[in-house]
């Protein structure tokens, strides 16, 4: 039985993702009991130049990317109590300590800002696709028509408006609209949420 | 709270992808406040882009943060008391949704409204991308029939209003197209409050001079 488990796993996935995946889940569980230092340094070389490389695309600068990364695990290093690998994939549990901590940084600078991003549900809620890896989501986006792959870089990588997205692809906003909703629920199905 | 509209799923989309200005952003915020079926959604946005950029090319760290990385884990936990006053988001405490209390406090009655037509009062809220207000509209009264150049998008925070695309009540989104020209009328005794945000034509690249921009300007 489980080594039919084990068959059907690498003919879904590439094999060393699934395993670097479900490593990182019980690594953070493991740690939470453990505290078990070398342990939590594999997972900061893996998460630490990926926030890093995510945080500077948010716009910091090496430096402050750097910081904020440093702050980021370690309250990943504090925090693995109150992980759930129920509700979240250990990456977006760890993306999300870093984005709430750029955005944090944000209002600090300033502090009027309309930051409505504070307002980001915290992780009391349950994502549809809790086990999704990520090698299918990019398999799920190259899957997408051309049109509403782009549409989706433009609002993931370049982070544009909708209206600014209907300018730089000469196309109604209604139609941009829709071609996201299309996306959204094409990569919701194939990554195991239901649309 | 059983809401009967909802931000469109492109919304909510790029609200998870943090890419919605923040006008916007201001108004999907204050629906997920009472709204389950939409936190789902946005989760699902977050995750999408969160796994995309764990494949992004990596930017390397300096062994000088590593080794200060592995030295801290051994330092003790301060008791930290949090920075940010805690303000109460319990409904008997105020009328005003929480994600805005931070901004205009508890209370709708408490807000200095402007006069800009009969029955129909308006609050600015400062945005740095789009623009955000309050409207208040008497019962009965018909808001001026609009299009917009961009996204609009309307959250009933009191009362209800009916237009061509139907009724909107308490915690209800409307996620107009741009294409589309409506004229809602407040249509209950007593009256209605909206948070609308437009994506004005204004909106500055990049993040620097986002943050340089002053407010504002209605
Ligand atoms: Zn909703």
């Amino acid at each position: 039985m489980v080594h039919l488990r084990l068959v059907e796993t690498s003919m879904e996935f590439k094999p060393d993702q699934a395993a670097q995946k479900q490593d990182f889940r019980l690594i953070l569980v493991d740690l939470a009991k453990s505290r078990d230092k070398q342990l939590f340094m594999q997972l900061y070389d893996y998460f630490a130049p990926r926030l890093k490389s995510f945080l500077v695309r948010k716009g910091a600068n090496e430096e402050l990317a750097e910081e904020l990364v440093q702050e980021t695990l370690l309250s990943v290093w504090r925090k693995t109590a109150s992980y759930d690998p129920a509700k979240a994939t250990a990456s977006t549990w760890i993306f999300r300590i870093a984005r709430n901590l750029w955005i944090d940084r944000l209002r600090k600078e300033k502090p009027d800002m309309l930051s409505p991003l504070n307002s980001y549900p915290e992780a009391g809620y349950t994502p549809s696709m809790a086990a999704c890896d990520s090698g299918r989501l990019k398999d799920a986006l190259g899957a997408l028509p051309q049109q509403q792959a782009q549409l989706v870089y433009k609002v993931y990588y370049e982070g544009k408006s909708h209206r600014e997205i209907a300018e730089d692809m000469d196309m109604p906003i209604g139609s941009v609209k829709s071609g996201l909703r299309l996306a959204f629920d094409k990569l919701r199905v194939r990554i195991g949420g239901e649309s | 709270m059983n809401c009967n509209h909802h931000p469109d799923d492109s919304t909510l989309l790029s609200y998870g992808a943090c890419s919605l200005p923040d006008a916007l952003s201001m108004v999907v915020a204050c629906h997920l406040a009472v709204c389950d079926h939409c936190h789902d959604k946005v989760a699902d946005a977050e995750q999408i882009g969160f796994g995309l950029m764990e494949q992004e090319p990596v930017k390397s760290i300096s062994k000088r943060s590593r080794d200060s990385m592995l030295a801290m884990l051994d330092e003790p936990v301060a008791e930290v008391c949090s920075e940010t006053p805690i303000i109460s988001d319990d409904l008997s405490d105020g009328d005003i949704p929480a994600p805005l209390r931070p901004m205009i406090g508890q209370w709708f009655s408490d807000l200095h409204w402007r006069t800009m037509a009969p029955g129909m009062k308006q609050f600015i809220l400062p945005a740095s991308q789009g623009k955000l207000r309050l409207l208040k509209i008497a019962p009965g009264t018909f808001m001026p029939s609009h299009g917009h150049s961009g996204s609009e998008l309307t959250l009933v925070l009191k009362g209800s209003y009916s237009d061509e695309l139907g009724r909107f009540s308490l915690g209800d989104v409307a996620d107009v197209d741009p294409d589309m020209s409506h004229q809602p009328v407040a249509d209950t005794h007593e009256g209605c409050i909206c948070l609308i945000a437009t994506d004005g034509p204004l909106r500055f690249k990049g993040l620097v001079p986002r943050l340089l921009q002053p407010f504002f300007q209605l």
